[in-house]
């Protein structure tokens, strides 16, 4: 590789590290996704930013959520009830 | 786009037929929308404060908050974002009251390879691998952490965006803030995220 090749190569990476994310949400045009695609056939590096990226927001995505324990469900209704029951009502 | 205007105007809002109703004086009615929504805030409180009695006290807060307010809901908005509106503030109240998590901005320099060493070569086996067989209690603890120690503004785009499945615009509209603006802040927030991950990978 020579020098300006390099270089060349350096920015275009550069490019796609500030686009990954506005190419997973599919945020791009088809031009600027498919330059993403055929920059990331050939450079591991970028490549494995994209895909850990992806694998990130896919983690994100799957976290579980937790029940409410039950104490505070009940403090929450009895906090409720309260309010409701000094309303004026019609 | 008029098709998209026209979406906006008249969402399939499952609330709208209960809120009407609660506003036209059936106030019992308000406890079904609290239980519709109890777990979803109960969660967000604990992703965003990452504490128990927290996320309890902003649960309360925000159904508090939403009676009070509610004849002012206006119908064209869906509930569940005037109701995360309404949350958040409460949650952005709550941080700055506590010293915990300081405000700092990230720049997206600090996510790139600092040398040769640590661009690469390979793919990592953990961004190819099924989720079922990588999210386990553990990891849920290391993205849990990671998230809570996000700077309170990337930390509120992450959770809105990629854990409560709000759109961009949603999130704008939420924070009053640009789309644009969600964009930058939820790539870093990634990206910080991703370097938790990297790390906790690497050293496994």
């Amino acid at each position: 590789m020579t020098e300006k090749d390099h270089h060349h190569h350096d920015h275009a990476c550069l490019e796609m590290f500030k686009m990954l994310s506005d190419y997973i949400d599919n945020d791009l045009d088809e031009l600027t996704c498919k330059d993403i695609e055929r920059h990331a056939a050939e450079c591991v590096a970028c490549k494995a930013c994209l895909e850990t990226l992806k694998q990130t927001i896919n983690l994100c995505k799957g976290s579980t959520t937790r029940s409410v324990p039950d104490d505070v469900s009940r403090r929450l209704k009895a906090t409720i009830q309260g309010l409701l029951e000094n309303q004026p009502r019609l | 786009m008029p098709a998209n205007k026209k979406k906006r105007k008249s969402p399939k809002d499952k609330d709208v037929e209960l809120i009407r109703s609660i506003n036209a004086g059936d106030l019992d009615l308000y406890y079904d929308l609290v239980k519709r929504y109890e777990q979803k805030l109960y969660n967000f409180g604990l992703r965003m404060c990452g504490d128990s009695q927290d996320a309890e006290d902003l649960v309360q807060d925000t159904f508090l908050n939403v009676f009070k307010y509610l004849q002012g809901f206006r119908y064209e908005t869906k509930f569940k974002n005037w109701l995360y509106r309404v949350a958040t503030s409460a949650c952005i109240k709550k941080r700055r009251k506590s010293k915990f998590a300081p405000d700092r901005e990230l720049s997206l320099e600090e996510f790139l390879p600092q040398n040769e060493a640590e661009i690469p070569k390979e793919l990592p086996s953990w961004a190819m691998m099924p989720l079922d067989k990588l999210l386990n209690r553990e990891l849920q603890e290391i993205i849990q952490q990671a998230i809570l120690d996000l700077p309170e503004k990337y930390r509120l785009i992450m959770v809105l965006r990629d854990m409560e499945g709000f759109t961009t615009a949603e999130t704008a509209e939420m924070l009053n803030i640009t789309p644009a603006n969600v964009k930058i802040r939820l790539h870093r927030g990634r990206l910080y995220l991703r370097d938790k991950l990297k790390d906790y990978f690497n050293n496994d």
